[in-house]
């Protein structure tokens, strides 16, 4: 068997763990911040990227679709849509971190936390959350690049179709 | 190749062009309920959080013009301390700083605006924050908060913990010289509950999102004694 043949047959598989890994990391971010709405949303003012009106509106609605976009990874259901949404998510995500970083803000990034502004003494390290985002990111860019997972509900859906 | 075989394989061209036309519609249909599943997870995100917001509320004795702070003293200049009960570093500031400003708030040289708010109230298993805000409310209409909060932050319990029960916080006020049974029922009831929510959502409106968090005559200073007494215009400390 050559190597290709191998990586053909492994990529499926490797999928599905890249599928359920993400579907962790959104059920896990979205998880902790379900409990305090009103916290998710001074996490996200905390970044001063946008109006605090805008800023309680996308932190109550981010645990959500965070879940969601989790439930959608571990059913396997419009995987490609799922990974490309996620995607743009964690881009945003290392976006407002970078941010917040350049303009000297010390905050809790709010990334599976409470997030706002940290104590004094207390000093944010943004390079590790920004470094962990963008494996994410990636791990996200090979769902994209090859969507088709096993053990998926796509896979069901589309059986008999060609890749 | 004969005639029949044209026909056979014609036709499994169509096949497999029908078969792809119906595995299309299906990937459409699956993307738009995907992405239907989490527009509506977002409102339901929004949904809830309104649900949670209530709209009215009771302030305090001595709550500002707008209700979102404490008052005590009446000086020319105004300081402005917003404080989560279960923070340690609020317990640093008050152990290093509060009882100056007491002192200056109690001598008439400044006012001091206490705005409990709740930041914290998953660092406790029972809302400490929140139950220990609207608890300072209390205090403040029993004309007691500066000694409230100094006991408070004395028995401040560590972050992970229950907090303090509303009977401990209840022990703790009397000891700090808070008398009449209105206090207890006021902590018991949670009557300021509402209140330290308009608190906490003004302190974000105004871009507070940590504390400690000080403002002198409006403008943001550094959370320490120095910085304060500095920014009030180097005056004697107490």
């Amino acid at each position: 068997m050559s190597i290709t043949d191998r990586w053909v047959e492994a990529r499926p598989w490797l999928g599905t763990l890249a599928r359920l890994g993400l579907a962790a990391v959104w059920m896990i971010a979205g998880g902790t911040k379900i409990g305090d709405l009103a916290a998710s949303g001074r996490a996200v003012a905390a970044y001063k990227l946008m109006p605090v009106e805008v800023a309680r509106v996308v932190g109550a609605a981010l645990p959500f679709v965070e879940l969601a976009l989790g439930v959608l990874l571990l059913v396997g259901l419009a995987t490609r849509l799922a990974a490309a949404i996620s995607a743009a998510l964690f881009i945003v995500y290392i976006v407002g971190i970078a941010a917040a970083w350049a303009r000297g803000l010390n905050i809790d990034c709010g990334c599976f936390s409470r997030g706002g502004e940290l104590a004094p003494g207390q000093h944010a390290n943004y390079l590790p959350e920004i470094l962990r985002d963008v494996g994410f990111l990636a791990v996200a860019g090979f769902l994209v690049s090859w969507p088709r997972t096993r053990l998926a509900l796509d896979e069901w859906l589309f059986r008999g179709e060609t890749a | 190749m004969s005639s029949r075989a044209n026909k056979k394989q014609a036709a499994k061209v169509v096949r497999e062009q029908i078969a792809r036309e119906r595995a299309r519609a299906r990937r459409v249909w699956v993307s738009i309920a995907a992405v239907a599943v989490l527009v509506i997870a977002g409102l339901v995100g929004w949904g809830v959080y309104s649900s949670q917001r209530s709209s009215s509320f009771t302030a305090p004795a001595h709550a500002t013009a707008n209700g979102d702070g404490l008052v005590v003293g009446a000086g020319p200049k105004t300081v402005e301390l917003y404080l989560d009960f279960i923070c340690p570093a609020c317990r640093n500031f008050e152990e290093s700083g509060g009882s100056s400003l007491n002192q200056m708030a109690a001598a008439n040289k400044i006012k001091l605006v206490y705005h409990p708010v709740a930041f914290l109230d998953r660092a406790s298993t029972t809302q400490y924050s929140t139950r220990s805000a609207a608890a300072a409310g209390c205090a403040s209409d029993a004309g007691k908060l500066p000694e409230f909060v100094q006991a408070m932050y004395a028995n401040q319990p560590p972050e992970g913990s229950a907090g303090l029960s509303n009977d401990q916080i209840i022990q703790l006020a009397h000891r700090a010289g808070i008398t009449g049974s209105g206090f207890d029922t006021c902590v018991r009831d949670g009557k300021y509950r509402p209140w330290v929510q308009h608190v906490t959502d003004a302190a974000v409106s105004r871009g507070v999102t940590g504390t400690p968090t000080v403002f002198v005559e409006g403008k943001q200073v550094e959370a320490r004694l120095p910085a304060i007494t500095q920014a009030l215009g180097g005056g004697p400390v107490g």
